[in-house]
């Protein structure tokens, strides 16, 4: 679904991605773990362009993105993205966060997107919160709904930037049920977190990465169990034992 | 170290001196001294203080109604406050647009647009807005005799060099996550200003905005300068002719009571915009 090839990433001169390759199918549940500052943010951001590669190429779906003249909005449309500070919309009310993109994009008229914010909200149980404003709601709360709205463009694919950093602690557990109950249903999820326990849970692969570079790939059992570069077993040996 | 003590001495003091006083004797007294001796120390004489009321009242006669003089502050009022509407709407249109150009990326394609921009407000906000009005009147629009049309230009093009760096400044102030938030669901660089970006630098604007509409309103004060009746044009022609300063002091309360107005609109504007704020 997604194809990485030789992508690198410089801010000013300094190498943030190093020639990084990689592909994600279609269904997978790939979470990306490492030290700050390895990239990892950046690697995910670059794949929906929020950060624009220095070199290499990234195909989504068959089309080649990072090439000119690729109408980048219409393939963000198919790719959820999730924000470790929730970017919600705080002059809008709730459902206007998550009914604006569908509508001014003319794929949904008003009413349709009304009932499908409805039906989102309740599911998750904050159809009573509907008519509220974001600052009015816990970060719990702001980061379900902003998952919801990016649901809301029934994207292929959902990336997560760190989605329960910014949480209180009690806070996280309904944050990542309502990623699990996603992932169950079968979406294609890209994860940056620094949540071992949801790795190990709903990865179907976990990536290791330091330095710009991916040093470490393999299903979670095997990543968590049986770690082989040394920089990785001194990471998990520190963020495990807390 | 040795102020504090002192301070307390005198305060002190002086709560004894007041409470010395018997009040009913003291208060009088005290108001007549201050507010009402002549400055030859007496006190004034009935006559006085009825010539006094007479000369207010002759002085607003000669101003407003001689010669039906209120009709000439009617009318400068008039067209104070359509050249102040006219070209606060046009100020904020260019404002707005001169804003989202100088925060747009310096693509090739815009780079000639910065470049106007930026010399827009640097000549706009670098030459004084009279001789601005001179300029406009007396040569780039000199075909035109509509002279309210051209103060309203004027004035116009003048605030929107202002208004333009407000609203960047409101741009700016506008967190980064939110134009991400926008683009990563599909939006275009431009829905995402108009529906997300703009909405939200406005509420910050709001504050620096109304003191620029303010400012305004007072500066289309020097339009008489082009041979425009606006309101202090009224009143100054009022007083060259009765010699008499009261039009001016009426003109100046009608100033007051006009930004005292859009003071309290720009408050209540201010205050809709932030009731979602509350947690």
């Amino acid at each position: 679904m997604i194809t990485v090839n030789h992508l690198c990433k410089d801010f000013h001169r300094v190498q943030v991605l190093k020639d990084i390759s990689e592909t994600i199918e279609k269904g997978e549940k790939v979470v990306i773990v490492g030290p700050s500052g390895s990239g990892k943010s950046t690697f995910l951001r670059c794949l929906n362009l929020l950060e624009t590669p220095t070199s290499g190429e990234i195909l989504f779906e068959g089309t080649n993105i990072t090439e000119r003249g690729c109408d980048i909005n219409r393939v963000r449309r198919k790719m959820g993205m999730v924000f470790q500070h929730f970017n919600l919309f705080p002059h809008l009310s709730v459902r206007q966060n998550i009914t604006l993109a569908p509508v001014k994009l003319k794929l949904q008229s008003q009413q349709q997107a009304d009932e499908n914010a409805m039906r989102l909200l309740m599911r998750i149980g904050l159809a009573d919160k509907a008519d509220a404003y974001p600052n009015q709601l816990s970060g719990g709360q702001q980061q379900r709904i902003a998952i919801v709205r990016s649901l809301a463009m029934n994207p292929d694919v959902m990336l997560f930037d760190e989605p329960t950093s910014a949480l209180d602690p009690e806070m996280v557990g309904e944050v990542l049920e309502l990623m699990k109950e996603l992932a169950r249903e079968g979406m294609t999820m890209v994860v940056v977190t620094h949540e071992m326990g949801f790795a190990r849970e709903v990865g179907t692969r976990v990536l290791f990465m330091d330095e710009g570079q991916i040093k470490e790939q393999a299903p979670p059992a095997e990543f968590f169990a049986s770690p082989k570069n040394p920089r990785l077993q001194d990471f998990l040996s520190k963020v495990l034992t807390q | 170290m040795q102020g504090l003590p002192q301070k307390c001495y005198f305060a002190a003091g002086s709560v004894c001196i007041k409470r010395e006083l018997p009040p009913a004797i003291s208060q009088p007294f005290r108001f007549k001294s201050r507010f009402s001796r002549m400055p030859d120390g007496q006190f004034p004489k009935k006559g006085m203080v009825i010539e006094m009321i007479d000369s207010i009242v002759s002085g607003l006669y000669q101003t407003l109604v001689v010669d039906n003089r209120y009709v000439l502050i009617l009318q400068g009022l008039k067209n104070t406050l359509i050249i102040t509407l006219f070209s606060l709407l046009l100020g904020l249109l260019i404002g707005l647009v001169i804003a989202v150009i100088k925060v747009s990326p310096k693509s090739p394609l815009m780079r000639p647009l910065h470049l106007l921009a930026d010399i827009y407000v640097t000549v706009i906000r670098g030459t004084p807005v009279v001789v601005q009005l001179i300029i406009i009147n007396g040569s780039i629009m000199r075909a035109s005799d509509n002279q309210i049309l051209i103060a309203v230009v004027a004035f116009g093009v003048n605030s929107g060099a202002y208004v333009a760096e407000i609203i960047r400044g409101g741009i700016l102030a506008v967190d980064r996550g939110q134009t991400e938030a926008g683009r990563s669901l599909g939006l275009t660089p431009w829905m995402t200003m108009r529906h997300i970006v703009l909405p939200q630098a406005f509420k910050t604007s709001l504050p620096a905005l109304g003191n620029e509409f303010i400012a305004l309103l007072k500066e289309t004060s020097v339009a008489g300068y082009v041979a425009i009746r606006d309101l202090t044009k009224a009143g100054d022609s009022i007083f060259s002719r009765t010699y008499n300063i009261a039009s001016m002091y009426i003109v100046a309360l009608i100033y007051l009571v006009l930004v005292i107005g859009l003071t309290a609109l720009l408050g209540r504007l201010e205050r809709r915009l932030h009731k979602n704020d509350h947690r």
